[in-house]
């Protein structure tokens, strides 16, 4: 692990706990969420902690799970990380399907929090 | 256009300039790096201008055109501009793929370059 640069041990480790806490106790995604945060969730915008974690309480599935097919982080010239994810998840009964999402993290007080996220299903890559 | 957010107006621009400029001639692309960008192109990494062109110009292929399924765009605590972009690509007469690409714009100089991109194809996304 010491290998890795900085900025890619602070990315995977944010992404492995992220989908961690998603497909097991959903609420815990809260704690790593900045305050004034931006989502974008199928194009649809939303603003702050609130209503960001309102809006994943909301998701019409019981069982959720993430599988990461690549993810690759890089430092941003404002000493943040930013880390691109590509996957698929299954949710409920439902097919398994690919998913792309983008995390922008940032340290507040040695806490790397997410300020900016966006979440897409890959289904539009089809002729 | 006057409705939309200028973060908006900002990243769907540079979004179309990328992908006219890169289907037209990539080499033209140094233009919106800068010397500190940085790209990772399939999990490989690159830094700086130079480094970047040269990756996109030995690229293998004559002829490419992209096409956007759907991009979104968000401002970032440091005034900078995240946007990420699903789309399909076809290189010379290869088959039709999807891919994922995400970008983070920064003000300099009164013009918008590209400190980050990356770029992934999305041929993981089956079970």
């Amino acid at each position: 692990m010491g290998d890795k640069p900085l900025w890619e041990q602070i990315g995977s480790q944010f992404v492995q706990l992220y989908y961690q806490h998603f497909d097991n106790d959903r609420v815990k995604v809260g704690d790593l969420y900045y305050d004034d945060c931006f989502m974008t969730f199928e194009g649809s915008t939303l603003r702050g902690k609130n209503n960001v974690m309102a809006k994943l309480s909301s998701l019409p599935f019981q069982a959720i799970q993430h599988i990461i097919t690549a993810q690759d982080h890089q430092p941003t010239p404002d000493s943040c990380v930013m880390s691109m994810v590509m996957g698929q998840l299954k949710a409920d009964q439902d097919q398994v399907m690919g998913f792309q999402q983008v995390f922008l993290l940032r340290n507040f007080d040695n806490k790397w929090l997410c300020t900016n996220e966006m979440f897409r299903l890959s289904l539009h890559n089809f002729a | 256009m006057g409705d939309k957010p200028i973060w908006e107006q900002i990243g769907s621009s540079f979004v179309q300039h990328y992908y006219q400029l890169f289907d037209a001639d990539r080499t033209q692309l140094g233009a919106i790096y800068i010397d500190a960008s940085c790209l990772t192109w399939e999990g490989q990494h690159y830094l700086g201008k130079a480094a970047i062109v040269e990756k996109l110009s030995s690229l293998p292929f004559q002829k490419i055109a992209h096409s956007i399924t759907a991009q979104d765009h968000q401002p970032t605590p440091d005034s900078c501009i995240l946007s990420m972009v699903v789309g399909q690509l076809k290189a010379d007469d290869d088959p039709i793929m999807g891919f994922h690409q995400s970008f983070i714009l920064k003000k300099m100089n009164d013009a918008w370059v590209c400190t980050n991109d990356t770029f992934r194809l999305a041929i993981h996304n089956f079970g």
